[in-house]
């Protein structure tokens, strides 16, 4: 079969598309190509998605993901201004120790999960968004309608964080 | 499904280490809330490829990775929505800057 041929080569790029994305993240220091190359990752995080089977996700992450929150990020990224030094909050000068420490627990972590689930697949893919709908309508719908409020309360504070006070409003709240 | 699932949990776990060193090492609050969002995928592929392996027939892994989409896009408005309103008081968006909240 030749999907059995061409699927690790394409999770091969896939994932290289995610990890080179989110080094790039963070070690890039232009803000504005962090950005797009996060959207990079994301992209292909979304044919993961696909060659996992999971279609409806996999839309929903380029039209979340890819769509909205790049496009957040890169007005953010417009309305502040760049730094010189993009680097070295907590890690000035423990640079050696923290990278030992993050080797010691990143490399246990990625080669257990890697060694313990190799095993073949449960049951073959196919299209995802009956058993989606019908699971978050029936025994998901109260979580649902809650994410649905929690979706508007986000909204109100974003606008209200941001909303520049009027002079002449403010002066008015003084007085009464 | 010829790529074994621990292939996907390796990428999963390898990206959500690379969020989490972003978020300790840069200063700029923008590239922080994009790294937290590098690592809300993480989870995500791992929730969707864990549900492919073991879930059963209703799909609940997905359910749980669109309630992360929701949080993430909630997250990700809130928190610009902070860093504007403290840009605005003092021009400054790097995090070991930003003394003003400090009690």
């Amino acid at each position: 079969m030749t999907l059995d041929v061409i699927e690790p080569a394409v999770f091969a790029i896939l994932s290289i598309g995610v990890i080179g994305g989110g080094v790039a993240v963070v070690m890039l220091s232009r803000i504005t190509a962090a950005a797009l190359l996060m959207a990079l990752t994301f992209l292909s995080m979304a044919g993961m998605f696909v060659l996992l089977g999971a279609e409806t996700i996999a839309a929903f992450q380029v039209l979340i993901y890819v769509g909205a929150i790049t496009v957040l990020i890169l007005y953010g990224v417009m309305f502040t201004k760049f730094s010189d030094q993009p680097r070295a909050l907590f890690f000035q000068r423990q640079t050696p120790l923290a990278a030992v420490f993050v080797a010691a627990v990143a490399v246990p972590v990625v080669i257990v999960g890697s060694i313990s689930f190799a095993g073949g697949p449960a049951r073959p893919g196919g299209g995802d968004l009956p058993a989606l709908a019908t699971s978050v309508f029936t025994d998901f719908a109260f979580p649902f309608e809650i994410a649905s409020v929690l979706l508007l309360a986000a909204m109100v504070g974003a606008i209200v964080l941001t909303k520049r006070d009027d002079p002449e409003e403010a002066a008015a709240r003084r007085r009464r | 499904m010829t790529v074994p699932l621990g292939a996907y949990v390796a990428v999963s776990a390898v990206l959500f280490f690379i969020g989490c060193a972003g978020v300790l090492v840069r200063r700029n609050a923008v590239v922080i809330l994009m790294c937290v969002e590098l690592m809300l995928n993480a989870a995500n592929l791992a929730l969707v490829a864990f549900s492919r392996k073991y879930g059963s027939i209703d799909e609940r892994g997905s359910v749980f990775v669109v309630f992360v989409f929701v949080i993430a896009a909630a997250e990700v408005a809130v928190g610009l929505g902070i860093i504007l309103s403290a840009y605005r008081n003092r021009p400054v968006v790097n995090v070991d800057e930003i003394h003003q909240m400090k009690g």
